[in-house]
């Protein structure tokens, strides 16, 4: 029984006043009249969609860059991808805005806190607008759940900008917290799925780069969404065999579901494969954020033959084993004998 | 007899008593400046008949004031609005330029020296684009004025680099291109040597720049950079030492002349005064021994930029406990980075140096 019917109900048995519960019954029955057909999510699979050929990349003198903080792009009409503008933060994650009849998904948000830096809040709200009027809907009714892969300050430190948001909920900022939101009881190797009105978001466990870390698959875009824990650039392995376990993961899920594309939440590198160093504010030939499942399979296949602490290149990702607090890949240009 | 006389402060001896007058800080109806008075560029004196020539020579060094705390950056390096160049001047002939850290990360110091005859620039900044960082609208605003002040028409310049190889120090060199009556000390190592008159003498001999009653010395001093040099200024007993010495990540380009170098430096000042050396940039923080990473746009607790020449005796020793090995090394106000990535961490930390968690801006 969901909260509306539950309101209702107690009306009616209570017997209240002809007047409100005339007054009830038709602002239900003017509601559902509103209320468009639901958006079919689960046919002509996958959603068509495209990612940009270029994302907005800092500028080489940050206090000149005139881009907006955070790039959206809508992958397809029910799916927007945010990035943050790398002159905003050189960490500069990607945060999937994914929609359904009844709730809308945030995975991730910016490396920003304060509404006054910039405001993620009022993107994701006016994204959530903009979807509304296209679809016929009240932005009211829709449920906002802010979620992240891991963590980490990069992905969570927005949550407070939708502490007062009204009908939205957050992940917790424990282990067991975010567990428990989504349910789980065998954390990593339990499957959930989250329904977001249609809309079917699988989601289990890939620790790793961090203990605590999840990777969510939207069954309408079929986008493989892997955090930290996989993306195209240095992937910071802390724990090699939870890690090499989670991969595992990932190739049994993509052998036996469709996956359009896989996506993690930074690009580190370059199109012709240079290592971008950390910390860096302008990326004029960074990589496409999304990879196919074909590239991690091949990573899977390297990560195999690896034993040894250190950094390897998979040809699409640089795997750093347990390497993140000794060492980068980068040198001092001026060596000279 | 009154028990509480009123307090008179002209009684009292007190006239200028600020509660005592009617406007104690100054009648707003009046004007700004009083009757008779002109708006004037400087305290020299105007209409002047011929140029004022300064002595040099003095004892001790030239007084100065440096800024204790520099432009930093912010947290949200777009929105900053900070000058893109900071002009500090350090005496009347002395200059100090910053490169705003929301430009470019490596936020290099530039020194604008001026004597009878000349300016010197030493060091040219990160960034080429002049929209971005007006360095050379900045230093012919500076020069202007200076001529102003001396009653000259004009003054010529030199502009040098500490390394001409160094991207973060070569970048604003193209915004000199074509200004009249101005001397580019040549980039290539081979030209730079002819133009100091190193050709044979390289790295032990010395160079001299004469801007006229101070003369800069030049100190090849290779090391970080193949072609480093360092300047002397024996007017502020300055000592110029670019990427070579400066409270930061010192990348190490080559062991053996570092250690070269440093000896020579030390040498050197055993011989002149040397009130503070000012290197290239800053990444070293506050508490010691602790840094900003490379890329950091927002550096709020830096270190101050000046150096005692005592640390290049330190400089020297850990140099040469590290020559020949690749790892990096913690002293309080510099690090070390021998043949390892400049992002290199290490978990040594030095003896007997307190280890203090620097407050960390989200």
């Amino acid at each position: 029984m969901d909260r509306r019917t539950f309101l209702s109900r107690n009306a009616a048995v209570a017997a209240v006043p002809l007047t409100g519960l005339s007054l009830a019954a038709l602002s239900d029955t003017a509601a559902a009249a509103a209320r468009p057909a639901p958006i079919d999510f689960t046919s002509d699979l996958p959603a068509a969609g495209s990612f940009p050929k270029r994302w907005i990349c800092g500028s080489p003198s940050c206090m000149d860059n005139t881009d907006p903080p955070v790039q959206v792009h809508w992958y397809n009409p029910h799916a927007a991808i945010l990035r943050q503008n790398k002159a905003y933060s050189y960490e500069a994650p990607f945060a999937p805005l994914y929609f359904g009849n009844d709730r809308v998904l945030l995975l991730d948000e910016g490396f920003v806190q304060l509404r006054n830096d910039w405001d993620l809040r009022g993107v994701v709200d006016q994204c959530i607008d903009d979807w509304c009027r296209r679809n016929g809907r009240d932005p009211a009714s829709l449920e906002l759940l802010v979620a992240f892969s891991h963590l980490h300050a990069d992905h969570y430190a927005a949550t407070n900008q939708f502490a007062d948001r009204p009908n939205t909920r957050y992940m917790g900022l424990t282990h067991e917290e975010m567990v428990g939101f989504w349910g789980m009881t065998r954390f990593p190797e339990e499957r959930v799925t989250l329904d977001l009105g249609g809309r079917e978001i699988l989601i289990w466990g890939s620790p790793g780069h961090v203990v605590s870390e999840f990777t969510y698959y939207d069954s309408y875009t079929q986008i493989l969404y892997t955090g930290d824990m996989f993306y195209r650039g240095r992937c910071y392995i802390s724990f090699w065999q939870p890690w090499f376990d989670s991969m595992k993961r990932l190739i049994d899920f993509c052998d036996t579901h469709p996956v359009a594309h896989v996506m993690g939440c930074h690009v580190e590198i370059s199109k012709d494969g240079q290592d971008y160093p950390y910390g860096l504010t302008y990326q004029p030939d960074e990589a496409p954020v999304e990879m196919t499942v074909q590239q991690l399979r091949e990573a899977y296949a390297h990560a195999q033959k690896i034993t040894e602490p250190g950094i390897y290149f998979t040809g699409t990702v640089f795997l750093c084993n347990q390497t993140r607090g000794t060492t980068t890949i980068d040198r001092n240009p001026y060596r000279y004998d | 007899m009154a028990q509480n006389p009123a307090y008179n402060s002209a009684l009292s001896g007190n006239p200028q008593s600020a509660t005592a007058r009617t406007y104690p800080n100054g009648n707003p109806a009046l004007g700004y400046n009083p009757p008779g008075a002109r708006h004037t560029d400087s305290a020299v004196p105007l209409h002047r008949k011929t140029a004022v020539v300064h002595d040099y020579a003095c004892d001790g060094p030239a007084p100065g004031n440096l800024a204790f705390r520099w432009t930093y950056g912010s947290n949200v390096a777009a929105r900053n609005r900070d000058p893109r160049v900071q002009v500090v001047q350090y005496n009347e002939d002395t200059f100090v330029l910053r490169q705003n850290v929301c430009v470019h990360w490596e936020a290099p110091f530039t020194y604008l020296l001026f004597g009878n005859a000349g300016a010197l620039l030493i060091d040219t900044g990160a960034t080429a684009n002049a929209q971005a960082y007006p360095l050379r609208e900045t230093v012919d605003a500076i020069l202007a004025r200076w001529c102003q002040a001396r009653g000259r028409k004009s003054v010529p310049l030199t502009v040098a680099l500490t390394s001409g190889e160094d991207a973060a120090q070569n970048q604003g060199l193209v915004q000199f291109a074509g200004r009249p009556d101005t001397t580019i000390v040549p980039k290539p190592l081979a030209l730079m040597k002819r133009f100091y008159g190193l050709d044979a003498s390289w790295p032990s001999g010395s160079g001299r720049i004469d801007l006229g009653g101070r003369v800069i010395g030049v100190i090849p001093t290779p090391g970080t950079h193949r072609d480093g040099v360092s300047f002397h200024d024996p007017y502020c007993d300055f000592l110029f030492t670019g990427d070579l010495l400066f409270p930061g990540k010192i990348n190490i380009g080559n062991d053996r002349d570092f250690v070269a170098s440093l000896e020579r430096l030390r040498d050197f000042v055993r011989q002149q005064p040397v009130k503070w050396l000012l290197g290239g940039h800053v990444e070293m923080m506050f508490v010691p021994g602790k840094y900003y990473p490379r890329f950091a746009t927002y550096k709020p607790y830096e270190r101050v930029l000046e150096m005692t020449p005592d640390l290049i005796d330190e400089a020297l020793a850990h140099a040469r406990e590290i020559q020949g090995k690749d790892m990096m090394l913690i002293r309080p106000d510099f690090v070390l980075f021998n043949g390892v990535s400049p992002d290199q961490k290490t978990k040594v930390w030095p003896e007997g140096v307190p280890d203090i968690n620097p407050p960390r801006p989200f």
